[in-house]
């Protein structure tokens, strides 16, 4: 699909349609929250902005790229004085207090928050189904899963509620829901865009990202995200990715694939024979193919769950009730902590807080935490390996189709082992992007750390050839 | 796998279980996560791995200013709106005893 937003841009220069029709439309689709999408829309705020953005065209100023782009924003980004739950009971009220780092330069740029969309309770699930809003419904069959975390955000973007959508991936969950919902998703390079503002899960893999329908939206989107902020120390400076930079296929000429995520018993045959076929298509523009060893899929999903528990154990551990969320009062302090969590928390999320305390616990830290840490640093060295003998690593977004809402929830570690083709990429901080291509769940296309632009380039390529 | 990991963890000289730990009352480990740990105590792993985790780090160079900024009047008030009780003009926090 072409650019939407190069599209609407057009439309309110030629004065086509009016930035508050626009806005009033999409408004009118979020209301009716069809596939549990809505956790609250922002109507006033975007009916305000709407209007200034009208008066600027009527006034014959010149408007920016993103000016006056309706988006959508996951429920875990603070925006000044808007809700932000993370779809959890313990902040069902909490006001945000300042606004995300990635969510002002949106603003900044003159895009129109809509709405804070639904997801799992603070990014802990890979359908949006551990949610207080209830379960997201897929946009192409809602009796399957949304996709997870950021289930909400590409729902919203597969069905045009928004134009693009703001998510957060930190072993996935960018990447698998937009392979769900048959669209583009982007988890940038970890540190291209600042964490700050978004609420922490495992500090050391989020990242924020776009959602769109083409590569063109994702580029725009990312450009205006990107860059070294002084609240966020793991940020760097990125120059910004041209669109002429990305429309030839020039530079690559070596793509590789995992072999054990193709020949794995756990994949569907065909996702597995989709996958193949695609391969076919790409070495028939002469581009070379190679197969690549990698770590065994399990080995991929417990390291990533093991530092990813560690760390949500101690980021969460903040949430007590004290100061902000739903305290539930009892006789002393430590009960009220532990009332309020054991009440607010969700069963997914506890579980994952009691496993992260369990390895950080003296006497199993070396064995399981120390252990997940080296093991990372393996996995990233691998990565290390693989760009010197390729360009790009091609993937499956994951080995299955959705699931049917409500099966995800019954087995936990089985939903673990579903994140197999996307935590890996995390661990390695490196930028992946899923394309509504190739196989029912779409391809994961990754290039080396910071090279997120070869990522796109390959993506047109991609466009043109399966 | 039994008894590997049991809800008692010992944790700074003291025996703590996760429940307390996690301040979640009844919690316990879950066989899903379990099974996540024995991979990984299971794993093999190449010992010449460098650390890469210094790559992360940031550069003393590159520290912001140690410097206070003051909050806008908007996020004080929000900050305030956000906390869970008040009385008379107070805020109101939970009793702390002493063991």
């Amino acid at each position: 699909m072409s650019s939407q937003i190069l599209k609407i841009h057009q439309q309110l220069v030629n004065k086509t349609i009016s930035c508050t029709a626009l806005v009033k439309e999409k408004l009118a689709l979020l209301s009716q929250n069809t596939n549990n999408t809505v956790n609250s829309l922002l109507s006033d705020k975007a009916l305000k902005l709407a209007a200034k953005v009208d008066e600027k065209i009527v006034n014959g100023e010149t408007i920016g790229l993103l000016e006056g782009i309706p988006f959508g924003i996951k429920d875990v980004y603070m925006v000044q004085g808007t809700t932000t739950t993370a779809s959890s009971n313990l902040l069902k009220n909490y006001k945000s207090a300042y606004t995300a780092t990635a969510i002002q330069k949106l603003l900044d740029a003159g895009a129109i928050p809509l709405v804070k969309e639904n997801c799992d309770s603070f990014g802990h699930g890979s359908s949006s189904e551990n949610t207080i809003f209830g379960a997201v419904k897929n946009a192409i069959n809602p009796e399957l899963v949304g996709g997870g975390s950021s289930g909400g955000s590409a729902v919203n973007v597969a069905k045009d509620y928004t134009v693009f959508s703001i998510g957060g991936d930190t072993g996935g969950s960018i990447r698998q829901p937009a392979g769900y919902n048959n669209i583009y998703g982007l988890k940038p390079t970890y540190g291209r865009i600042s964490r700050y503002g978004i609420m922490a899960y495992a500090s050391s893999t989020d990242c924020v990202g776009p959602i769109a329908k083409s590569v063109e939206d994702i580029r725009i989107v990312l450009n205006a995200m990107s860059g070294k902020d002084v609240k966020d120390q793991t940020t760097y400076a990125s120059a910004e990715i041209d669109a002429d930079a990305i429309k030839t296929s020039e530079g690559i000429k070596t793509v590789g694939y995992f072999k054990n995520f193709i020949e794995s018993d756990a994949i569907s045959p065909e996702i597995k024979a989709d996958f193949l076929s695609a391969i076919e298509k790409i070495k028939a523009k002469g581009i070379e193919v190679k197969t690549l060893d990698f770590f065994e899929s399990n080995t991929l999903v417990s390291t990533y769950y093991t530092l990813a528990m560690a760390e949500t154990a101690s980021n969460l551990s903040r949430l007590d009730g004290t100061n902000y969320g739903n305290r539930i009062e009892a006789e002393n302090l430590k009960e009220t902590y532990a009332v309020t969590r054991s009440e607010n928390f969700s069963e997914e999320t506890k579980r994952r807080i009691v496993g992260g305390n369990q390895v950080l616990s003296q006497g199993f830290s070396d064995a399981i935490y120390l252990k997940g840490l080296a093991l990372r640093d393996a996995i990233a060295n691998n990565f290390e390996d693989d760009f010197k003998k390729v360009d790009i690593i091609l993937s499956p977004v994951t080995p299955n189709r959705p699931p049917k809402i409500g099966d995800s929830l019954k087995d936990p570690h089985a939903m673990y082992l579903s994140d197999a083709y996307t935590v890996g990429f995390s661990l390695g901080q490196l930028p992946t992007l899923t394309v509504p291509q190739g196989t029912e769940t779409g391809l994961q296309i990754t290039a080396a750390k910071q090279n997120d632009e070869l990522v796109l380039k390959f993506a047109n390529f991609l466009k043109d050839t399966i | 796998m039994e008894g590997f990991f049991n809800a008692k963890q010992v944790t700074m000289s003291k025996l703590m279980t996760v429940d307390i730990l996690s301040s979640i009352k009844g919690a316990q480990p879950s066989e899903a996560v379990n099974k996540l740990f024995e991979t990984i105590k299971n794993a093999e792993i190449n010992s010449d791995n460098s650390n890469n985790l210094e790559k992360n780090s940031v550069s003393i160079n590159d520290l912001r200013d140690d410097v206070v900024i003051e909050s806008s009047i908007e996020e004080k008030q929000i900050i305030i709106e956000n906390f869970p009780k008040e009385k008379n003009g107070y805020l109101v926090v939970s009793k702390v005893i002493e063991e």
